[in-house]
């Protein structure tokens, strides 16, 4: 779970712990005063629209980038000022992924693997296997990455990524450019991967996806951290509580409809056919107040739905915002 | 799934072990696969084969010893060699490590945990592994030439001690440039031009008394193993020639040519290490940090003076002499002023020149600088440690312009006071106006380029220093111009040193035409440029003090 700046520098090491973190890019601020805590184990995601900060927060975490200030600790380990020992506990995978044409899957792999220093010859290979097979690409071994289709160059970035078993992995936009098949097959070896108890730090624009994989989700714009927490977290600091209800009553149209309009939540009533849409901005109590109003009031209710606004909408009401000058 | 565990225990690579280095490796598996480097070697094979076999026919022919015949193929085998690593390899190294950013890949090997120098010298062995190959088998070929040509192994070894650093030296330049330049295409075409430079450009400065360049090449020392490689008549000949050629000196110390080269391309190799080390340590470092270039300065100071100035006494600095060694019976050779103002021209433009560069190399870029003071700032700090690379590089462009003018003083009075040019020394007070020529051009460089940023620098570039050159060329081209074109090339910073040696030294032989116009428009120009420094200068200091207060504007 995430834990609010305040707390950061109590309870015990974070897997990620950032502080203060700001990045320039001349005048312009892409991060600004970042501080977050990701405590192991967890699977957390970060969103936001193009421009909101998310890859240069990343390529910062994968020590590629030297903020203008702030403090990283990753697995207690500086990572601006200890390199070598901050790049052995992360695994960092950047977006679009890319391999090197000279050299077939197995090979990319084995050098990563000797780079590492995993052990011996035979040891390395194990682990490329064990790391292939994790990815489902066993059989792709001893092709050249240059005939990779997109999506599986992806999960051999991942497969590399995984190789010196790193304790946080650092997922930059992982499922971009694939098909829905590719990126399920993603999202399973990255719960397996979850399962595991490493951490993971993982962007995508695709909200539903993130909400669905993480356990903590953190909403940044403009370089600012907007929102965090769990989904539903979320989306009640992003103040995103707009529900849509429909009723389908079998009598009492008239009798129903006047009593909800008299309603302080409800808002936008309308018929379509037998059954009431409407609008409400109540909490999840009111909800439950209304419906039993209905049935003392003797409408009879043959069904009673629930539309919440959708991480797509949210996105994209965070993204207006980012347009608006 | 495995669970993440402890990560494995810190296995450094040691950067010396090039054989078991990973990149080294990738790049041996990649380049050196049968089906592309079959072709190559074959090729190589069949060429060196038909060099070889064809100078052994002409000895033959020639009626030549065996051992004349077969030191025949030793010369076109080292051009081939030289061709194959100098060239191809060079361009390899440079193509391929723009390649690597190309592709995307170089962060991967970014977050290797490897040193530094490991990462460097993965690439410079694992890069041009394929051209190595195909000299590798040269080899045979060449060993077969020595040995059957009885060629000594003093003679032999150094030579190719050279070859193999010089090879580091501009393969070094190709991963340097490769690391810098960003477009694939450039990169190739920027380390072709370094080596060109490095080569052929840079070493023709020695004829101008700037003796240090010509050991970037392996010429001086193949001069020296030259007898030995030839058939016996013509090495005899070529031997008899050198015995008029100065050897290496340093100060008062005696150098081989084989030791001064490999002296003189360590240094040079040393800082292309440091400066390869600091980008991959961190991407947005400069090149060289501001104590390392200012040392660097300095270092090249000693060396161009410490070669320079035991040359002058017996007179084989001097461009003249070397046409008088061919033609021994002219024995009443001297210098003639113009030479000397001419080398004391140069050496200050090459110095103003080292001065930009270097200058340009420490200088953060106005993003470097806000970030270093908001940092600051952040820490609570009121100014940036002055050997940051986001501090200001103004300072030590101001140490280096001291110490150029001191180099070009003491070049310029051993010159004009040697025995050459009786009656003839140059006065203390000339050492304040070429640290005022140093100072003015360096300083308004540095002032500019800090506070405006490159583009700036090469927009006023253009029009002030290469414009002037320009326009003053043609006028000076048009009868009864000629003051005039002085005034106009004297706008020129590039211009300065060679006007500064005209007015100031007392061996100046001017034109009638210019003999007032330069001095008048040298003072006149340089006057102009010590209140432009200074003004750009406050302008500088100006900006700072706001970034200091601002904390760079958060």
């Amino acid at each position: 779970m995430f834990e609010p700046p305040s707390k950061l520098h109590d309870g015990p090491a974070a897997a990620i712990d950032i502080r203060c973190l700001r990045v320039d890019y001349g005048t312009f601020c892409a991060v600004d005063d970042l501080s977050l805590r990701v405590p192991p184990g967890e699977v957390f995601g970060l969103v936001g629209p193009n421009g909101a900060g998310k890859t240069s927060t990343f390529r910062v975490l994968a020590t590629l980038m030297e903020p203008t200030y702030g403090e990283v600790m990753l697995d207690g380990v500086d990572a601006l000022e200890d390199l070598p020992a901050a790049r052995r506990v992360m695994g960092y995978m950047p977006d679009l992924a890319a391999l090197p044409s000279d050299l077939k899957v197995g090979e990319f792999l084995e050098f990563h693997a000797a780079a590492y220093g995993l052990g011996s010859r035979s040891q390395r290979r194990e682990r490329v296997a064990e790391c292939l097979e994790e990815v489902a690409l066993s059989e792709h071994a001893r092709s050249w990455c240059k005939e990779l289709s997109r999506g599986q160059m992806q999960r051999v970035v991942l497969a590399k990524t995984l190789l010196h078993r790193p304790r946080v992995l650092i997922l930059d936009e992982p499922a971009s450019g694939l098909d829905p098949l590719a990126r399920r097959d993603l999202r399973n070896a990255l719960r397996k991967l979850a399962s595991t108890g490493a951490t993971i730090f993982i962007s995508s624009h695709i909200l539903g996806e993130l909400a669905e994989m993480c356990s903590s989700l953190c909403v940044m714009n403009r370089g600012r951290l907007l929102a965090s927490g769990t989904a539903e977290e979320v989306r009640c600091q992003l103040g995103n509580t707009q529900r849509t209800l429909t009723a389908t009553l079998l009598s009492r149209h008239d009798e129903a409809a006047a009593w909800l309009q008299s309603q302080p939540a409800v808002h936008d009533l309308r018929l379509t056919g037998a059954q009431w849409v409407f609008g409400f901005s109540g909490s999840d109590e009111a909800q439950a107040d209304l419906l039993d109003g209905l049935i003392r009031r003797g409408v009879r209710l043959c069904a009673f739905e629930e539309k919440r606004s959708s991480f797509e909408d949210i996105l994209v009401d965070v993204a207006a915002t980012n347009r608006r000058p | 799934m495995n669970p993440p565990s402890l990560p494995n225990p810190p296995t450094r690579h040691a950067a010396c072990a090039i054989w078991s280095n990973p990149i080294f490796r990738r790049y041996c598996q990649a380049r050196l696969r049968p089906r592309g480097v079959g072709m190559a070697l074959l090729l190589t094979l069949l060429f060196a084969g038909f060099i070889v076999a064809l100078a052994s026919s002409f000895g033959v022919r020639g009626h030549l010893s065996p051992a004349d015949a077969a030191r025949n193929g030793i010369i076109p085998l080292l051009v081939m060699q030289g061709v194959l690593l100098f060239v191809l390899g060079t361009a390899q190294v440079a193509g391929g490590m723009t390649a690597e950013r190309d592709e995307q890949v170089i962060d991967y090997q970014r977050l290797i945990p490897m040193s530094p120098l490991a990462k460097v010298l993965g690439y410079l062995f694992g890069l041009p592994v394929r051209e190595y190959a195909m000299v590798g088998v040269t080899l045979p070929f060449t060993a077969w030439c020595l040995w059957r040509g009885q060629v000594a192994w003093d003679v032999w070894l150094p030579l190719y001690a050279i070859v193999m650093s010089s090879t580091l030296l501009y393969h070094f330049t190709g991963l340097l440039t490769g690391t810098v330049v960003r477009n694939r295409r450039w990169a190739f075409l920027a380390s072709i031009g370094l080596v060109f430079c490095l080569y052929t450009i840079i070493p023709q400065m020695a004829k101008f008394g700037l003796v240090f360049f010509k050991y970037l090449t392996i010429t001086p020392v193949f001069e020296e193993c030259l007898p030995g490689l030839l058939p016996e008549s013509a090495g005899a000949l070529v031997k008899a020639s050198q015995r008029l050629l100065p050897t290496v000196k340093f100060f008062n110390l005696d150098f081989s040519e084989a030791w001064f080269s490999g002296f003189s391309q360590g240094g040079l190799i040393l800082t292309f290490v440091v400066m390869l080390c600091r980008k991959w340590r961190r991407t947005e470092s400069h090149l060289l940090g501001k104590l390392w270039a200012t040392g660097f300065f300095i270092w090249i100071q000693i060396l161009l003076l410490g070669n320079a100035l035991p040359l002058i006494e017996p007179g084989s600095l001097f461009p003249s002499r070397g046409l008088t060694r061919l033609a021994p019976f002219m024995l009443e050779w001297k210098p003639q002023p113009a030479e000397a103002l001419l080398m004391a021209g140069i050496y200050g433009l090459v110095t103003l020149i080292l001065i930009f560069v270097l200058g340009g190399i420490i200088t953060p870029s106005a993003d470097h600088q806000l970030r270093g003071w908001r940092r600051a700032r952040k820490h609570g700090a009121a100014a940036l440690p002055p050997l940051a690379d986001a501090a200001t590089a103004y300072g030590w462009v101001v140490i280096m312009g001291l110490a150029g003018a001191v180099g070009w003083f003491l070049f310029t009075r051993a010159l004009v006071g040697s025995h050459w040019f009786p009656g003839h020394t140059v006065p203390w007070s000339t050492l304040g106006v070429f640290a005022a020529v140093m100072l003015s051009s360096g300083g308004a460089f540095q002032a500019l380029l800090e506070a405006k940023g490159g583009r700036s620098v090469a927009l006023t570039g253009i029009l002030v220093a290469v414009l002037p050159l320009m326009a003053g060329a043609v006028l000076s081209a048009v009868s009864g111009m000629l003051a005039s074109a002085a005034w106009v090339l004297g706008i020129s910073p590039l211009s300065l040193p060679f006007f500064a040696v005209g007015s100031l030294l007392s061996i100046a032989e001017l034109p009638e035409a210019v003999v007032h116009a330069v001095p008048q428009a040298f003072y006149c120009w340089l006057g102009i440029w010590v209140g432009g420094a200074l003004w750009l200068s406050w302008r500088l200091w100006i900006a700072r003090n706001l970034h200091k207060r601002t904390g760079g504007g958060t």
